[in-house]
């Protein structure tokens, strides 16, 4: 049996107090937002995406059955709700293998922390939303792979495979980057 | 150029993320060591773990709890009826509509059947009584059909396309 801190919250929701929800959703909206924000790669369209996910959730709570942790269901909805949105926003998805990588010259170097994420957000803009959004649960470290699983849609196998794909693809990607700045300095 | 094996890039993922036991770890260890690839490979892969060490949590903007709250009452229900499918449901009973109103019209359904009970053969001790025979309006059955054909495609119409379309207008 899951003991899930929000239970107490839903029950005090589902009693009537809708004022319980501004607390789950202060619990949740960053993680929620970081999901969407991973899907869409568009700050306002994943505040919109997070906000509507929470709408959804608020309006099915009755529906959640409390076999998984209220967190896990809620990721789920927030990641449907964002692959929705890139769907209705015709936003291709591109493959590694055709992605153009825009290296830009700067005066600080690639290891730079700034740099880093510039780098790290251009590597994992080329995995498609799944990989991305499982990557970037699985480096939070808050999530076990079977939870993941559960948010994305995903066997727990398939998503650790997934995973260790998207990894790999990151780290050839890195090197190329590091041998392109290398032959430029 | 020489590349490692996907199962050995498998292992070396498990290694750095303590999967593998302690025997396991050490000999892969001494197989790191003395294989170049691998040992490249993992200071690649250690490179990418290193670059997630900086990933944090986005956040949303300050007024986002509040924004949600406010919307909860205002939002409508999401509903069951996609408009996709809604608007398919609607074309295909629009679609049956118009073909039983074309046959209606040639008169295929104009004969009349009448249905005599006392035909059945039932045993006389359980009919005692003379049964009623009643007839049936093959046109009659056609028109009931077409009506309530007509109100299944006003639901659908309503669900899928006018109620939202009026949710929309107000929340804009």
């Amino acid at each position: 049996m899951i003991i899930d801190p929000d239970l107490p919250f839903i029950d005090r929701i589902l009693a009537g107090e809708q004022n319980a929800y501004a607390e789950l959703i202060g619990r949740h909206k960053s993680y929620a937002y970081t999901i969407a924000f991973k899907i869409l790669q568009n700050r306002p369209e994943a505040e919109e995406a997070a906000q509507d996910s929470f709408i959804k959730a608020y309006q099915n709570l009755k529906t959640f059955n409390r076999e998984a942790r209220f967190s896990t269901w809620l990721y789920r909805i927030v990641f449907n709700t964002s692959i929705s949105y890139k769907r209705k926003n015709n936003k291709v998805f591109q493959s590694i293998e055709n992605t153009v990588v825009i290296y830009t010259q700067e005066g600080e170097g690639l290891l730079e922390k700034t740099d880093k994420t510039k780098y790290l957000n251009l590597a994992m803009a080329k995995l498609n939303e799944a990989d991305r959004t499982a990557l970037s649960l699985f480096y939070l470290d808050e999530f076990s792979l079977e939870e993941i699983a559960a948010i994305t849609g995903m066997q727990a196998n398939t998503v650790k495979v997934r995973i260790h794909r998207a990894r790999q693809r990151l780290a050839d990607e890195l090197k190329v980057i590091l041998n392109h700045e290398a032959l430029t300095l | 150029m020489k590349r490692i094996s996907q199962a050995q890039e498998d292992k070396l993922l498990d290694y750095l993320d303590g999967n593998l036991d302690a025997i396991a770890e050490k000999q892969f260890e001494d197989e790191i060591s003395s294989n170049v690839l691998l040992k490249t490979r993992l200071e690649e892969l250690l490179a990418v773990n290193a670059l997630f060490q900086n990933l944090s949590l986005e956040q949303p903007s300050k007024n986002f709890t509040e924004q949600v709250m406010m919307k909860l009452d205002t939002a409508p229900a999401s509903s069951a009826w996609s408009i996709r499918n809604g608007v398919l449901l609607l074309i295909g009973v629009l679609a049956a509509l118009g073909a039983i109103s074309l046959l209606l019209t040639t008169g295929i359904f104009d004969s009349t059947a009448t249905i005599n009970l006392n035909q059945s053969e039932l045993p006389n001790k359980i009919l005692r009584e003379q049964l009623p025979s009643f007839t049936l309006s093959g046109k009659l059955m056609i028109n009931i059909i077409i009506l309530l054909n007509i109100v299944l495609a006003w639901i659908v119409l309503d669900r899928t396309i006018l109620r939202p379309y009026f949710q929309r207008r107000m929340q804009a």
